[in-house]
């Protein structure tokens, strides 16, 4: 859990190993494509990610049990669809069922936090993404891109005012900011 | 606090207590500030989910890279293309090959670009500067340096080109202007803003536009022009010029 906090990659490669396969068979029984497999795979992944970022995934939790319940609840409900409504679905006796309730309020914010990604322009998703995903301090970011580290930083803020600027633009003025 | 403006050393405290870099004795301060100032701890939540939205964008691009990385299905779907496909890349490659060997640059313009290093740009300032007579006091003009330095060429001219009609004569802003469209590969438009401050005696770009006037000129193969331009006995550039021209020779 520590790892996917910090989005240490070596840790979001070894869940990709171990636990997409199992999405993409399911996926592939149920008239899904590997395509289809890959967006739920991602989709369960953000899920997961989201949760422990605010602590509400125990220690000592079973990722691939969580990922592959969410993954296979988001295959049911595009299944139920209009497109899919003939199709039939290779029931699964070994996953315990548990409500989907849990991850609704989960997606909803994740579509938020996607609308204020939306919003940024090239420059600032590669800066800020460099300092806080990949948590490279100013000076290597600064060495890659061939600028000072006073750019940098400066570019930085500027980029953070604008997304809270946008943000306060959907929040509408100084009302708390929905999480 | 207030709502509507966030000072950068503020927000870089904001952010130092997110990531968990700020030293104890100022976090205990801020852990004080925060339990009292409802305003700070709204700005604490949106800094948050901001971050947040970065790095879910951030998690999105790793976990697509990772799965492209994993596609050995595609790997063997190339391995077994048709034979029919294999010479179809090849004719391929080799119309490439005559079409570069056709468009290939001139001897000029291969002098051109072991010579062309593009303008390093001037230093940005930490903080947005004051409003004030000089057009480099302009935070649009800082904002279009920026994106100079990070190689947004023609996003930088556009940004100084809408400073120049309230500042036409300016030095300043026709030699970054000239700067950002040679970098852009855009002589022709550089051409007039160079000569410009080529014949401006006063401006400390005077030397340095001369310089790039000097290229475009051996660019376009001009040698009449390129000695009008009266670099040879320049102490920076002098040099540089000579053996140019006698390369040429």
């Amino acid at each position: 859990m520590d790892g996917l906090r910090c989005n240490d990659p070596a840790v979001l490669r070894a869940l990709y190993k171990q636990h997409f396969p199992s999405v993409r068979a399911h996926v592939l029984k149920n008239s899904g494509t590997v395509t289809d497999a890959e967006d739920l795979f991602q989709e369960a992944m953000a899920v997961l990610w989201l949760r422990v970022k605010d602590g509400a995934m125990k220690e000592g939790s079973e990722a691939g049990a969580f990922l592959f319940r969410v993954a296979k609840n988001k295959w049911l409900d595009q299944l139920r669809s209009a497109s899919h409504r003939h199709m039939r679905v290779v029931p699964i006796e070994h996953i315990p069922e548990n409500p989907v309730e849990e991850t609704t309020a989960t997606e909803e914010r994740l579509a938020r936090l996607r609308e204020v990604y939306a919003n940024m322009d090239e420059r600032c998703r590669n800066v800020l993404g460099r300092f806080y995903f990949q948590r490279e301090d100013l000076a290597t970011i600064a060495a890659a891109m061939g600028v000072e580290e006073d750019s940098i930083r400066t570019i930085k803020y500027r980029c953070m005012m604008k997304l809270r600027a946008f943000r306060r633009r959907i929040n509408g003025g100084d009302e708390p900011i929905r999480p | 606090m207030n709502q509507s403006a966030l000072h950068q050393q503020r927000f870089e405290a904001i952010e130092a207590w997110l990531l968990g870099t700020m030293p104890r004795p100022e976090r205990e301060r801020f852990e004080a500030d925060l339990a009292r100032d409802p305003g700070l701890r709204a700005e604490v939540d949106l800094q948050r989910e901001n971050m947040l939205a970065v790095e879910l964008g951030g998690l999105r691009n790793a976990m697509r890279a990772i799965a492209a990385d994993d596609a050995p299905a595609q790997r063997d779907a190339r391995a077994g293309r048709p034979l029919l496909l294999r010479y179809a890349a090849a004719v391929a490659v080799l119309l490439t090959v005559a079409v570069w060997w056709a468009a290939r640059p001139t001897a000029d313009e291969r002098l051109f670009a072991r010579h062309y290093v593009a303008d390093p740009g001037l230093p940005v300032p930490m903080s947005v500067p004051p409003a004030g007579a000089g057009v480099s006091d302009d935070p649009v003009f800082h904002d279009a340096m920026v994106a100079y330095k990070l190689g947004d060429h023609a996003e930088a001219r556009a940004k100084w080109a809408a400073l120049l009609p309230a500042a036409p004569t300016n030095d300043t802003l026709r030699y970054y202007i000239a700067s950002a469209a040679l970098a852009e590969g855009r002589a022709q438009e550089a051409l007039p803003l160079l000569q410009a401050v080529a014949a401006d005696g006063g401006s400390v770009f005077n030397a340095k536009a001369r310089w790039y006037l000097f290229l475009v000129h051996l660019r376009s193969g001009d040698t009449a022009a390129m000695d009008t331009v009266g670099l040879d006995d320049d102490p920076v550039y002098g040099e540089r010029v000579r053996a140019i021209k006698s390369g040429r020779e």
